[in-house]
């Protein structure tokens, strides 16, 4: 017998039955709808977390490599010391997140033994994977800005920013024109200071909400009209004028003697103890939906690297100025060093360390954090497909009623030359249809679930919040789910099938067509 | 020349603590072209022979042959092959599969022999002509008398055109004048297409005005032949 007229004979037997039929495909679509639900439940926090949390500020494909503060040079310079103790005062003055950075793990590396200048930089850029290397250059400086100042968190930049992912989104403006101009991108951290009444460091308030929530809650046409609203305005940076005649250099560079007023700005009035550098704000960097790169980062504003390095070596306290003649250039505090691919980032990392800096990346905490999803999920695959196994009891009684009610046909089947392997595939294929039918209803049903619970879901956080917030996806039904979740119900329906369909098999014709 | 042998033939069957002795050492021969009855009351073991004759049943000892070859070789599978293209069965009871049309009756056997739908759909419609019921072809059996009904499944006993029709009181459940009709068709495929007819009955009339020989059975043993 030819498949298609199994299949057409298994079709013919169902519609004989339909309540019946219609009752099991129903008990099947509960179960794979609760599999599909539970599990794209699963998934869908999983993604918000790794993929649209984290993964949008590339945080997986990252490796920190720290250089070696003035101690830390001092100490490789004097072998005798032990150094450990001295590398928390390297660079106390300066607090950015960047030194916090080097904290977190104090003694999981061993100390760099080598310094990260511009010739480290550009052989980190030469291992194999490494896509870009950017070093990172912050420091606290004080700026003024409408008549207002306070101290900001500043950092140099590159003139280059194709792949940095942080310079992808511009709220307005650009980046800057060139190296050599006096233009600043701010950050939204900067806005909502500008936007604060509060004289005080910067607005630290947060912001009501969960995990989800740490995005900005005004809507990004409001937040565009807000930074279009201070692109070509003038902020000024602050430095302490130089006492020393000698002036420093950085990586060689001169610092350019800043007192001849290039702008021909008349001199201010803190002229005999201040530098005022005007600079013109040309971009605004808008903050990641998830987390809040720039706020996470505690920059408000890019100046261009160059310059960047002139500012921080104005702003250091008195210990690091003598720190660094003693020990000479230190080079960068810190840089990132994107990898192309996440797999990539462990032998990265040990050819980093392995050149003698200090590195660290977050790959090992997604790995945990993955292992932990899979387990999670799995248990929600567990608690889903206990229904289906329901179901498959559903199916096995369905084709033993269906057998009993037909054995006289079996043994007519038999009689006129039907095989019991054709038999047993006629019930084969009436359960994997039953399956397949209920699976993928089951599968449209589980995707009607996530809907609707998805739209509550994100009205009552609405209603809760009171703000407009991004739209979140809970579930995810990646396309792996909907086959997988179909082929399962066939697979469980086919061995709900085994013992009905052996039973068909074994029956004796001639006790079938025994005339009652 | 012998198309189907029964050879020493015992079928035993148990029933719980006791076994019942249905065949003893039979030995029939069927020769080719003829018309064979086989008499006996109920409990004579000549339903159990005929079953033996269609591959349904396989006998306790002794062998079955048909063209000279053993069935007892045969595998499950291989017999399931004999049914279908060496021998058709009809029944008192007709056995057709009452949710099905005539016409899907027929077509049911031809499908199990692999042809497609449109070769099922000529041969079918052919096959329903050969017993005079081509008009009732798209008829379910319960809109068909019990005459009509036997010969529909008379057009699905020929349907892979097998040597042997065994019928297992065919007309058992007619009335004489249809039970004539169906006797009729069967004589003509005999005579026309040259079957071999073997024939089950206890109505010795019957068996006198068709067969051209005539075996007793009692009691599971030979006593006429």
């Amino acid at each position: 017998m030819k498949f298609a007229d199994i299949i057409a004979l298994a079709w013919r037997n169902l519609r004989q039955a339909k309540l019946r039929t219609s009752l099991t495909v129903i008990g099947v679509i509960v179960g794979v709808a609760a599999i599909v639900t539970m599990v794209s439940f699963g998934l869908g926090l999983q993604n918000n977390l790794l993929r649209d949390a984290l993964a949008r500020i590339d945080l997986f494909t990252s490796i920190t490599v720290m250089g070696p503060g003035a101690d830390a040079m001092l100490a490789m310079q004097d072998r005798t010391t032990n150094s450990s103790g001295a590398e928390n005062g390297g660079d106390a003055s300066s607090e950015e997140k960047s030194d916090g950075d080097a904290h977190a793990q104090p003694e999981a590396t061993p100390t760099p033994v080598r310094m990260l200048d511009d010739a480290a930089i550009a052989e980190l850029q030469s291992i194999n994977g490494v896509r870009y290397v950017l070093p990172n250059f912050s420091f606290a400086n004080y700026v003024r800005f409408e008549g207002r100042t306070r101290r900001a968190f500043i950092s140099g930049a590159p003139q280059s920013i194709e792949y940095n992912p942080r310079f992808k989104k511009f709220l307005a403006g650009r980046h800057f024109s060139g190296e050599d101009a006096r233009e600043v991108v701010v950050t939204e951290r900067f806005i909502s200071w500008v936007r604060s009444k509060k004289r005080i460091n910067g607005d630290r308030r947060r912001k009501p909400g969960g995990p989800f929530q740490m995005a900005p809650t005004r809507s990004e046409e409001e937040r565009a009209r807000e930074a279009n609203g201070i692109l070509g305005k003038e902020i000024i940076l602050l430095t302490l004028r130089e006492q020393d005649a000698a002036p420093s250099s950085v990586f060689g560079i001169p610092i350019i003697n800043v007192s001849s007023n290039e702008n021909g700005e008349p001199p201010s009035e803190f002229g005999e103890q201040y530098e005022e550098r005007a600079y013109r704000i040309v971009g605004v960097l808008k903050a990641e939906d998830g987390f809040d790169i720039n706020n996470f980062m505690e920059t408000d504003m890019f100046v261009p690297l160059d310059q960047a390095k002139e500012f921080r070596d104005a702003n250091r306290d008195p210990m690091s100025r003598i720190g660094e003649l003693l020990a000479g250039d230190t080079g960068y505090q810190n840089a990132e060093v994107r990898v192309a691919d996440v797999s990539q980032v462990e032998s990265v990392k040990e050819e980093i360390k392995k050149r003698g800096f200090r590195a660290w990346s977050l790959t090992n905490q997604v790995e945990e954090v993955r292992r932990v999803f899979l387990i999670v999920n799995s248990a929600l695959a567990l608690i889903g497909g206990i229904s289906l196994l329901v179901a498959s009891f559903g199916i096995s009684n369905t084709m033993i009623m269906s057998i009993r009610e037909r054995t006289r046909e079996i043994g007519v089947m038999k009689a006129i030359g039907g095989s019991d392997g054709e038999i047993m595939r006629i019930f084969f294929v009436e359960s994997s249809l039953i399956g397949l039918t209920g699976g993928a209803m089951g599968v449209i049903g589980g995707w009607g679930i996530d809907r609707v619970a998805n739209t509550l879901a994100n009205r009552w956080i609405l209603k809760q919040v009171g703000q407009a917030i991004r739209h979140i996806e809970f579930f995810s039904i990646p396309w792996y789910l909907y086959s997988g979740a179909i082929l399962f119900a066939i697979v469980v329906s086919l061995i709900a099938a085994i013992y009905p369909a052996m039973r068909a098999a074994k029956v004796d014709p001639i006790k079938a067509l025994r005339y009652e | 020349m012998a198309i189907l042998e029964a050879r020493n033939v015992t079928r035993e069957y148990r029933m719980k603590a006791e076994t019942v002795r249905a065949l003893s050492e039979v030995t029939v021969v069927v020769d080719c072209g003829e018309f064979m009855a086989i008499l006996g009351t109920s409990g004579s073991g000549k339903s159990t022979l005929l079953n033996l004759f269609g591959g349904l049943d396989r006998p306790t000892s002794g062998e079955i042959l048909y063209d000279g070859q053993s069935l007892a070789p045969l595998s499950s599978r291989e017999m399931s092959r004999y049914r279908l293209r060496r021998v058709g069965m009809i029944f008192q009871s007709f056995n057709l599969i009452p949710t099905m049309t005539a016409r899907e009756n027929v077509s049911l056997a031809l499908a199990f022999a692999g042809l497609s739908k449109n070769e099922r759909r000529g041969r079918s419609m052919e096959l329903l002509d050969r017993v005079g019921l081509s008009q009732r072809a798209g008829h379910l059996p319960s809109e068909l008398s019990g005459g009509e009904q036997q010969r529909v499944s008379i057009a699905r006993a020929i349907a892979n055109e097998p040597q042997v029709l065994l019928a297992d009181e065919p007309t058992g459940n007619l009335d004489s004048s249809r039970a004539a009709e169906v006797m009729g068709v069967l004589d003509e495929m005999r005579r026309r297409d040259g079957k071999t007819i073997v024939l089950v009955t206890h109505d010795q009339e019957l068996a006198d005005e068709f067969a051209t020989r005539v075996i007793r059975l009692k009691d599971g043993r030979v006593i006429t032949d």
